[in-house]
Order: C-alpha cells, then structure tokens, then sequence
C-alpha cells in the first residue's frame, strides 16, 4: 500500500510545480524509403510515417491522463534524410522536405527532426544536397527540423563544413527574415551528435538503432528549484553538497516518471522503448528556467564568477540521479541553457550580466552548448563559423555533445530585442566582440586533426 | 493472506491511544491459543484503532473472543472491540478485473465531502482499499486508494470527478497507483 506522505510529495511535484513530459519522440528509420523517383521517395515517405506515428499523439494523450501527467511534445525523428537523398538534387531536397511536413502535421506531431547531414570527417553529395537546402527547406516547411554534425571525438573539426555552416546560416535567416531569421531556431549544429535525443531541433535517429523506438525527454527545472527553495527554507547551514544530493533525489523522481510514460507509450504502440533523455530544458515561463535555479544555488547574477561551477554541479548531480532512475537514460541527459528560452537567462543577457564568452564557458560543463542564441544579422560568416569552432572544440576535446543554434537575426543590432513567440521565447540581441577578427583562421579550411582523447582503443 | 488455522476471526479494537494497547490484546488472543495472521493498526485524533485476523485451532464462539479481549482494556481506558467470523478470502475477492488508481481531493472543508466522492464511486462499483482524510487550517485533503474495474473509461472517470470538485471548490486528481511507485519507491512500478 502506497504512503500518505509518498502520494502528497508526488502530488506536489507534479500538479502544484506542474511537471511534464517535455516530448515523446518516436525515432523511425526511414532508409527503405529510398527510390529513384523522388515522387516514389515522398509517397513511400508518406506511407511509412503514417503507418508507423498515427497513433503516437493520441496514445501519449491517453497514457498521460492515466497517470495525471501532460505530454507536452509528441514528435517524429527520422534517420538521417541524406541516405535517401543519395543521387538526387536540389528541389528533390526540398520536395522531401514538403513530404516530410505534410505527413508529420497529418500526424498531429508538431515536430520532425532528421533533416540531417553527418559531414564531422567529410561532406557526401547528399550531404551538400541537405546542406544547401537548408534555407529553402526551413523556410518553406513548418515542423521539419534539421541538424549538421560538423565535429567527433574519432574524427576531429570539420573546418570546411563549419565555414560553410557559417554562411548557410546567413542564407536561412534572410529566407525568413519575415520571421526574425527564425529558420535558424530549427537548426542545430553539433560536435559528438547523440543518436537518440528526442529534444528538437536536434532529434534524429542514428545508425545502429532499431528500427522503429521511443526516446522520452523529461524536463522539470521548476521542480528541480522547488525542491531546493523547499530545502534550504526548511533547514539552515547547508552546504552545496546537500543541494547537490537535493537536486539528484528531484531528478530521480523527475526520470521515473519519463521512464514510466515511454515504455507505457512503447508497449501500446508495439515499439522498442529507447532512452529516457533527463534534461533540464527551460521554458519562457516563469518558474521553468534553469537560470532561476542558479539563484537559488546563490548565483545572485547569473553569468557572474561561480556561475560555471554552479552549472557544472547542477548539470551533474541531474545526471546521477537519472543514472539511478532508469537503466536506459540517453540523449543528452543534463542541463540546457537557451538563452530566449529560459527568462532569467534572457534576463542576465539584457542586464549585461550575462556575454557570450561566459555562456561558452557554461556550456564546457553542461548540455548543450550555445543554444538559441540571437546575435546581429550582420555577423560575418566567418566570425559565426568560429563560434561554431569554438564550440565544437569543447565537445570535441571534452568528449561530450556540444552544439550550436545560433539565430542572426536581420537587421538586428546588438542589444535589440527579438521575440521569438511560444516556446522559443525571448532575447536581447548578444553583443559579438572581435566579430572579423577570426577570418584567416576560418579560411585555412581543412579538418583539425582528431584529439588524443580519439585514440582509446 | 491464509490463516494459520481453521478457525478464522475478524477482530476489530476501539481505544485512546496509550502505550501497550497492542501488546495487551494479542495476550489476550494468545490465551486463547490464537494466532495472529494479519492486522492493521493506525491512530487518528487521539484515538486507536486495530483490526486483525486472528485464527484459532479449535471454534470459539465470536462474542467469547471479543469478550477476552476486553477484559484485557481497564476501567480508564476500556475496549471497544467487535468480532466476527472472517469469510475464506476467495469468499471476498473482487469478482470483476480492477485497476489500481489514486483519487487525490484539496480544496476548503465543508460537510459531504466525502459523502459525494464515495458515493459517486460506489455508484460505479469502484472499491476504495485505503482512505486518509484531514483538515489543514480551513482545507480538506482527501486521499483514497481504489480499485477500479476496468471496463471503466478512466478520462471519464477523471473528468466526472474533476467536475464535481469544481462545484465543490475541490482540485481533484485521479491517477494510476504506478505514478506514485515510480516517483518514491526503488522500483518503477508493483507489476516490476
């Protein structure tokens, strides 16, 4: 018999501090889909997504009101759409992307992600195909989502890619430039991409996966603060290792119910359940931001000295206790910070607290990297591939993802603000110091050898 | 749950709390020859309350069990104690396929409100196992664990019940047993 006091602690977590399942994406491979005909490719396309996802919203919306928990996101991930672009060009690229955002909005999900080129060590024909596309495909279509994975640990910098990452960038925020160059918030470009993320837009499905899964990504940075305010207003002395053990005991708690949901969705859906992705990832709504906890961590500014530490401890502790939560956590598994996603986030760039080069320090001990980042439409290209660079390096030699979505926003000047809508929120424009200073470094071009830290085996 | 003998009895024990009330009744059964095969026991307000089943090698009449259990009580704080012959379980087994849910209830007390809910769920043949109810300051907390038959549609269920706590100022919540394991127990769910 359950416990009176377990029932009301669960209870406070999930409806006074409103905890979600932030997504429940169903990974498809869609690699038989191929055909020489790019007409055959779509319907093939059409068929197999509707067969296998036409289920999935209303399935995650019965099993969430079982348990009294909202799935917020119910979105597709696709193998990585080059395979079936193999010999076919430009407009078939963004026919398929057409299909692809037909079929996904027939499904009810509001998200697929796989738009995908795999270019760490070199760039296919397809994959320039999906690259170049890029402009076209994110600023015609609604749902389709893309990623570029531009560096590994096995394979090092691909420099050639993220220069032209650089520019692609450019070209995708003046394709919607209507938008606030809001295409580039649907692309995200990685070092060490995870195979099995379901948070877009960087959710695919990687090679060696089954053929059909389901990744959970739970959230919960409101419950995670709830629990420490509770803690520390409760009890006097504590030292960061109490609320270290606070935030690992939340995340426990938090992943259980991810776990719970994705292989109750799976079964009903006769599917392999995959991982269970425990990320922090914020929303614009007050009360479910990752900045917010760095306060109550006593991070009075977010982006002041301590802030990185804080992060790193925090970033940590989530992934302990989801480690003993779930046999099957994945993903990206820590904690996100968005800048337009997250207020206080949003909040500490305005106030000036917050620059870009302590967020880039932030990311080196915490998922993800430099994520939905508004910075002036009139970066050069070049300067936007060595962000990307940099950041690439920290997950390169630290052999964790990193990943860049970065938004130039048209005409947009340092300071200014954008605003997004919904759940990509809103941001001060980032100011980009040195912006020019990094073209000759860019140009050499080439690869930057794999690190070291390649050399395990 | 099977009795240890034949003879089986559903004892149940009134009293304000004191140290050595449990001890003083199962005595009482001992001299009987009983054995104890299963009890509960809680305090609420002040007040105690057990419920056992006791077995025993030879019949005794249920009256005669009850009277040997109060006499164990004293004259300042007597027993209230009731006994019967407990039905073999598979006597008392649910007889349709249930579900485990929880039906959480907050909002301001005011009289009936246990009487509504019960009586909506009786009404459905829903069987509550387990019922804790108390007041915080001016708010009622209301906690019952149910078995549920399963050829009810839950988001029914849910939203009749959520429509009759808004008429009562009442946040009402009806969720699988599950999501209350997974979130405080070391396994994810009783089935695992």
């Amino acid at each position: 018999m359950l416990r009176t006091d377990e029932i009301l602690s669960t209870i406070e977590m999930l409806h006074a501090e409103h905890l979600d399942v932030r997504a429940v994406t169903l990974a498809l491979n869609i690699d038989d889909c191929a055909a020489p005909s790019i007409d055959h490719v779509c319907r093939k396309l059409k068929n197999k997504i509707l067969s296998r996802a036409s289920r999935l919203v209303e399935t995650c919306d019965r099993v969430g009101a079982k348990y009294g928990i909202p799935v917020v996101n119910k979105r597709l991930a696709i193998s990585p759409v080059s395979t079936i672009l193999a010999g076919h060009g430009h407009a078939a690229a963004v026919q398929v992307a057409r299909a692809l955002d037909a079929a996904a909005s027939e499904c009810g999900v509001d998200f697929v992600g796989g738009f995908t080129a795999l270019v760490h060590k070199g760039i296919s024909p397809a994959d320039a195909v999906v690259m170049n596309s890029l402009p076209e495909v994110l600023s015609q279509t609604r749902q389709v989502c893309a990623s570029v994975n531009v560096a590994s640990r096995k394979a090092g910098i691909n420099m050639d890619a993220i220069h032209q990452m650089g520019h692609i960038l450019l070209r995708i925020a003046q394709a919607t430039a209507d938008q606030r160059g809001f295409g580039c918030a649907k692309l995200v470009i990685f070092a060490n991409i995870p195979e099995d993320n379901p948070f877009m837009a960087g959710a695919y499905m990687g090679a060696g996966e089954p053929e059909t899964t389901i990744n959970i990504g739970v959230s919960g940075p409101g419950v995670v603060c709830s629990a420490l305010k509770r803690r520390l207003a409760r009890e006097k002395n504590l030292t960061l290792g109490d609320l270290a053990e606070e935030i690992k005991i939340t995340s426990f708690r938090v992943t259980r119910v991810g776990e719970l949901i994705g292989r109750e969705v799976a079964a009903e859906l006769k599917v392999a359940f995959g991982i269970v992705d425990l990320s922090l990832a914020p929303t614009p709504t007050v009360g479910d931001s990752v900045g917010e906890i760095l306060r109550t961590l006593g991070i009075a500014r977010i982006g002041a000295p301590g802030s990185t530490a804080a992060v790193a401890m925090l970033n940590d502790a989530v992934k302990k206790g989801g480690l003993f939560a779930s046999s099957s956590v994945g993903g990206l598994s820590g904690a996100f910070i968005p800048v337009s996603e997250d207020s206080a986030l949003a909040e500490a760039v305005r106030d000036g607290h917050l620059v870009l080069e302590k967020l880039e320090a932030m990311t080196a001990v915490c998922s993800v990297g430099l994520d939905m980042v508004a910075i002036p439409g009139d970066t050069p290209a070049e300067t936007i591939a060595a962000i990307i660079a940099d950041e690439m390096a920290i997950g390169v030699i630290n052999d964790k993802t990193t990943a860049v979505r970065l938004i130039p926003v048209p005409g947009a000047k340092a300071g200014d603000h954008v605003d997004f809508g919904g759940l990509f929120g809103s941001s001060p424009i980032l100011e980009i110091r040195n912006a020019g200073a990094s073209e000759a470094f860019v140009h050499f071009g080439g690869r930057i050898p794999a690190p070291l830290q390649s050399l395990g085996n | 749950m099977k009795a240890r003998f034949r003879n089986a009895y559903v004892l149940d024990v009134v009293s304000d709390d004191h140290p050595g009330i449990v001890a003083a009744v199962t005595t009482a059964v001992e001299a009987l020859g009983g054995n104890i095969d299963a009890c509960s026991q809680t305090v609420l307000g002040g007040y105690f309350t057990l419920i056992m089943i006791v077995s025993t090698p030879d019949p005794v009449a249920p009256e005669d069990l009850a009277e040997q259990v109060r006499g164990a009580g004293t004259s300042h704080s007597p027993f209230q104690v009731l006994a019967r012959v407990a039905l073999p379980p598979e006597n008392l087994a649910p007889s349709e396929k249930c579900d485990r849910f929880v039906i959480t209830a907050f909002g301001e007390d005011q009289p009936g409100i246990v009487r509504r809910f019960s009586q909506y769920l009786a009404g459905r043949d829903i069987n509550i196992v387990d019922l804790y109810g108390d007041r915080h300051g001016d708010e009622f907390v209301l906690i019952g664990q149910l078995e549920v038959p399963t050829h009810w549609d839950i988001r029914m269920l849910q939203t009749d019940l959520e429509h009759m706590g808004e008429e009562l100022g009442f946040a009402v919540k009806l969720q699988h047993e599950n999501i209350f394991v997974a979130t405080n127990q070391l396994r994810l769910t009783y089935s695992t």
